[in-house]
């Protein structure tokens, strides 16, 4: 038999399959409980479940920015000295958020009178205020200027809701009745959690309980370091650019030294751009993210997501750097965009260093967000998926840090005052190669009365790459009435005006036989 | 008694080919034989035969023909028109990747090629058309479409739900042109928002259509040679179709498979009074997951099969890699591991004793004692040494036991598919605790302690002929048939005229002339939604009290209500014959033999405490530690959990 506080290998996948439903069940209550189409339909939301000592256990990533990136969400919480039964709500960067329309909350699991664990949601909201709607201003130069920003507080102590708080907080946002219809949806998620956490305890009793917590995260950390120890030694570099931070158009270095010491990965930022003006950059947890996300690129799907990953990683981020933000720089965009050009750049790295790893994808979210009277509309676009030694790239797809759906023509036109004029893949925008990069896509947006526009997009001067001799993908166009528009702008629409979105395609693998 | 004309349901599956008969009064008889994969109507003739040349008055069959063909990307060549400048509706799909983190998978291709679309140069918008149809796009689709020289044609146009006049007339002038050309219209097959699910479920029927046409052709001479009638098949929807009907509605075979065993667990609960309840069938390579509410199996559509997603109406069922033949194995981070690769029926789990090898659920089974008969249900000996050596081999890099390794498979097995039964219900305000558990399929009872125990149900039951339930299903599903119109008007704006004037031309053309249950449901959602709710609605309502049920129903999945106003996109009719009478009894006394431990269906008292193993007929029930069994009225079992959960 087994002593009392050791797992066996026997009962890993029970364990791991026990932590995970818990997971994955908040992630179901979040969704049928949301009440906005980006949580609802777009999954644009990340539950997960923590030890006593704030270990994260188990996630249910819909998308990957959120991966491995709520610890810091729990480490806040617990610098606050949480009561058992206290639910903390938070979206600051620069306090365990990573930009603030996530708003993010962490429950802490009263077992008995202490605290046995902690469940946290992260949701993107559609909106938290700031200069412009969406919360992702173009242009922003401080945070405060992108939203309402919320440090570690408590929404709930000790089970009873803080109507006040709650209160202030929705009359600092354009759409308060959606809100608190999220923010009770992700509430009711973490007491799900909290509740199955319980059970979950209950059955191992207390001392199984940290042993098998000691075992998950020992599994994941031995099933990475597998995969790592072939590549023991190798070392890369790789430097990549974003196109501008919104205020200038200067390119924004991201460089990154990599190598597999140890059984570990190490990745060295150092030499990547000081935090810039406008809002492209990002707190470490979002780098850590993009770490996580690269990684996870060459394990095997089920590989849980727990903190045992992330202890193979070790990351040197200089300080008030645009890939390690401080306060007040402004970072709604460095979300949606520096965040996939980190991946871009990692994976690039491990190439250098002798990976086979796939050409870069698209490299942007390309998002595009059209206000009109009375309504808005945001979404954003898939490209071309980066070719591999495996074959050609998937076409139209979101690639990198994203994996939301697009918005069905006959949604968006009996939503908006938009007509789409044309939909289609981007022939011809995919890399040469001995394996083709997937095709960019052509959306074509025409107004049928006056509203703005909004774009937030890359890749439009600096192409993703091939691979081993494989070509570049296309660059993205964004075009007003077929003459050029900047990546970045915001633009005054009239009625029968047509933005245009050429996507980027991705880079080609080998070279054209 | 004059001729007892039987009703007989067929489910072929991978390893078994099960029939159940139910005669005039409702009485069961089952087969289960080997299945006979290189053809699988001898093995249908085979169990035809045992029936004796009884009478056989209705036979409906559960067909995998149209999930092949998918699976094998077998069907026709088709051509899509669609809105010039949206050719490329089917290869943008939703634009989601088809793995998070394998940045090299694709999608399963679409069913048509992008060179085998065809733009027609129109636009319909929300509010009716905008670019009309001229006689020079006509002809010019007429002539792309010559060219290609398809089987089938599809049509497609954007806001076709709204206005169908251009996809009307296009398909006549193909017709016209190219005479005994097949042509299908989105409006017609799924009238409903939604360009990328619509145009796929349209191409899906029109590259189905001629293979599953052929097929039923086949099926009919064959059942004639038999002696028995045309067959009829199980649709998704969990109703019956005749050949006649099935031809034109090739899309609604595609996930029938797994329907038949949730009509048959429902039809039982009923009988046994209970109204909600988990179903799971475990079978040689996967279990399937459902769901039973009001005594009704859930229908939603949403299916998809071979990555092409099927948006008619379906019996929600979810399938997990995890049945008797799964394989244990240790991965690189020393977990033992069960599935999701799978012995399958050939060469099987090592207890078949046809050359399998590795250690699966069954052979994990067979250490434990739970499997104690000398050969497995249909006629396959049992091969216990090899069973042993098996786990054996497992255990070794394991550093443990036979008995715990093969402990520990099951207990997996359980896990994962405890989170799939959690999954669906959780997803739709449905508390597992609330329910029942129902387990068929032969591995069905095996499993249905340990799952209860991972969900916290406190209620089990084993439906009778747990072993063939499917095929009973089969035999019992009523005739159905459906349609379906576009709507996309606010509740509000309903009066009961304007609605009953709607139920009205839902029904229209549908089973006229037969006296049949019919029903209606609306599709609503509050305005801005993108998912729609199915609601019940009958003639002499108005918007205002569907509005009502639809608050009420959102309430229960999803937890809250809007105060926004509610919209009706569209009318769904579901016309259905009687239900053939089925009796869930026990007739006859016996006595129950300890040391058998075999039900013999007729009528004994037992109370058995867990652990015990029960033989039923082509099934094997497992009562665990914590729970006692006994036999129930309806020829089931109903286990009960001593005392209660914390």
């Amino acid at each position: 038999m087994t002593a009392a506080d050791t797992i066996h290998p026997l009962e890993l996948s029970v364990l791991a399959h026990g932590v995970a439903m818990i997971a994955e069940e908040m992630g179901a209550v979040l969704v049928r409980g949301a009440l906005s189409p980006n949580i609802r339909e777009r999954r644009d939301a990340s539950c997960a479940v923590f030890d006593a000592g704030g270990r994260m256990i188990a996630q249910a990533a819909h998308i990957p920015v959120h991966l491995g990136a709520m610890p810091e969400s729990v480490a806040a919480v617990r610098a606050r000295r949480p009561q058992p039964g206290d639910v903390f709500l938070l979206n600051d960067p620069y306090h365990g958020g990573s930009h603030l329309p996530d708003l993010t909350l962490v429950e802490a699991v009263d077992m008995g009178g202490v605290i046995g664990g902690y469940t946290a949601v992260r949701a993107h909201h559609a909106d938290v205020g700031g200069m412009s709607p969406g919360s992702m201003p173009q242009g922003a130069t401080e945070l405060v200027q992108e939203g309402l920003i919320v440090p570690p507080i408590r929404l709930v102590r000790a089970g009873a809701l803080d109507e006040e708080l709650l209160a202030f907080i929705l009359a600092n946002v354009r759409t308060p009745a959606e809100r608190r219809g999220d923010l009770g949806a992700q509430l009711a998620a973490c007491a799900n959690g909290a509740t199955a956490w319980r059970a979950f305890s209950a059955r191992l009793g207390a001392a199984r309980l940290t042993a098998a917590c000691d075992a998950l995260l020992d599994y994941a950390e031995r099933r990475v370091r597998a995969r790592l120890a072939p590549l023991e030694g190798r070392t890369g570099r790789a430097e990549d650019v974003l196109e501008g931070d919104g205020v200038t158009d200067a390119d924004i270095p991201v460089r990154v030294a990599l190598a597999v010491r140890n059984g570990s990965l190490h990745l060295d930022f150092s030499g990547s751009s000081p935090q810039v003006a406008g809002n492209v950059n990002t707190p470490a947890a979002v780098t850590r993210a993009a770490a996580v996300f690269a990684l996870r690129t060459l394990l095997d799907d089920d590989v849980p997501t727990n903190d045992g990953i992330a202890r193979a990683i070790s990351l040197v981020l200089p300080a008030r750097s645009a890939v390690n933000a401080a306060w007040p720089a402004a970072v709604a965009a460095g979300n949606v965009e520096m965040s996939q050009r980190m991946a871009d750049t990692i994976l690039a790295a491990f190439g250098d260093a002798g990976v086979d790893v796939a050409a870069q994808g698209q490299g942007t979210m390309n998002n595009v967000t059209f206000g009109g009277a009375g309504w808005t509309f945001y979404e954003t676009l898939g490209g071309g998926q980066g070719a591999s030694s495996k074959g050609a790239a998937p076409s139209g797809v979101h690639v990198g840090m994203s994996n939301t759906l697009n918005t069905p023509v006959e949604s968006l036109e009996r939503s908006t005052q938009l007509r789409i004029d044309r939909y289609a893949l981007r022939d011809g925008s995919g890399g040469a190669g001995a394996h083709r990069g997937g095709d960019g896509v052509i959306r074509a947006y025409r107004a049928t009365a006056p509203c703005t526009v909004t774009l937030l997009t890359e890749r439009r001067r600096h192409s993703p790459r091939g691979v081993a001799g494989g070509g570049a993908g296309a660059t993205g166009r964004n075009l007003l009435n077929n003459t050029p528009l900047p990546a970045k702008c915001r633009v005054v629409l009239k009625a029968g005006d047509v933005v245009t979105i050429e996507t980027p395609g991705g880079g080609g693998y080998g070279p054209v036989s | 008694m004059g001729v007892t004309a039987l009703s007989v349901g067929i489910d072929v599956g991978g390893t078994y080919t099960d029939l159940v008969a139910v005669d005039a009064n409702g009485c069961v008889t089952t087969r289960k034989i080997p299945s006979t994969p290189s053809d699988q109507s001898e093995g249908v003739a085979v169990a035809l035969q045992l029936l004796g040349g009884e009478p056989v008055s209705r036979f409906v069959h559960g067909t995998t023909v149209a999930t092949n063909m998918l699976l094998e990307r077998a069907g026709a060549r088709v051509a899509l028109v669609a809105t010039a400048g949206f050719t490329d509706v089917l290869h943008l799909a939703r634009q989601d990747r088809a793995s998070l983190y394998d940045l090299s998978r694709h999608h399963p291709p679409p069913l048509v090629a992008r060179d085998h679309t065809v733009g027609a140069c129109e636009r319909v918008v929300p509010e009716g058309v905008h670019i009309a149809l001229t006689d020079e796009a006509i002809d010019s689709v007429v002539e792309r479409v010559r060219t290609l020289a398809p089987d089938v044609v599809a049509i497609s146009l954007l806001h076709s739900y709204v206005d169908a006049t251009h996809e009307q007339v296009l398909a006549t002038a193909l017709r016209i042109a190219m005479p005994g050309l097949e042509v299908v219209l989105s409006s017609e097959v799924f009238p409903e928002i939604r360009e990328y699910e619509r145009t796929a479920t349209t191409v899906a029927e029109a590259y189905l259509r001629p293979g599953v046409s052929r097929y039923l052709e086949r099926l009919t001479v064959r059942a004639h040679s038999l002696g028995v009638p045309a067959p009829g098949v199980m649709t998704s929807g969990g109703g019956m179709r005749t050949v006649a009907q099935a031809a034109r509605g090739a899309a609604s075979l595609a996930l029938s498979g797994p329907a038949g065993g949730v009509v048959g667990a429902a039809a039982a609960l009923r009988a046994a009074g209970f109204l909600s309840a988990l179903t799971v069938d475990i079978g040689g390579t996967s279990a399937d997951v459902g769901l039973v509410l009001d005594g009704e199996p859930l229908v939603e559509p949403g299916g998809r099969v071979a990555g092409v997603p099927i948006a008619l109406p379906r019996v929600l069922v979810e399938t997990v890699s995890a049945g008797g033949g799964s394989i244990g194995w240790i991965d690189d981070g020393g977990a033992l591991r069960v599935g999701p690769r799978s012995a399958g029926a050939v060469p099987g789990p090592a207890a078949f004793g046809r050359g399998g090898t590795l250690p699966t659920v069954t052979d994990a089974h067979v250490v434990l004692g739970h499997i104690t008969a000398s050969s497995f249900s249909g006629g396959v000996e049992m091969d216990v040494r090899a069973a042993h050596h098996a786990i054996n081999d497992l255990a070794r890099g394991l550093d443990a036991d036979a008995d715990r390794v093969a402990r520990a498979m099951l207990d997996i097995a359980d896990a994962s598919v405890a989170r799939a039964l959690r999954r669906v219900s959780v997803e739709r305000g449905v508390s597992p605790r609330e329910c029942v558990l129902v387990p068929f399929g032969g591995g069905g009872p095996l499993h249905a302690c340990g799952l209860a125990d991972q969900l916290s149900i406190q209620t089990i039951f084993v439906p009778p002929h747990a072993g063939v339930l499917s095929a009973l299903g089969l035999a019992i599903t009523p005739e159905r048939r459906e349609r379906m119109i576009s709507l996309l008007t606010h509740a509000s704006a309903l009066d009961r005229v304007a609605l009953s004037a709607a139920l009205t031309r839902a029904s229209a053309g549908v089973a006229d002339g037969v006296e049949w249950r019919r029903s209606w449901t609306a599709r609503m959602r509050y305005v801005g939604q993108g998912h729609e709710l199915d609601v019940a609605v009958h003639h002499g309502e108005d918007g205002a009290a569907i509005a009502e049920r639809f608050a009420a129903l959102h309430q229960q999945r999803n937890g809250f209500t809007l105060e926004s106003r509610t919209e009706v996109i569209g009318i769904r009719h579901v016309a259905a014959g009687e239900a053939h009478r089925v009796s869930f009894s026990r007739d006859g006394l016996s006595a129950w033999d300890p040391e058998r431990a075999v039900d013999d269906g007729r009528s004994f008292e037992a109370l058995l405490a867990g652990p015990a193993v029960v033989t039923l007929a082509g099934a094997t029930l497992r009562i665990a530690v914590g729970w006692t069994g006994q036999p129930h009225s309806t020829g089931g079992w109903l286990l009960t959990r001593d005392g209660n959960l914390p």
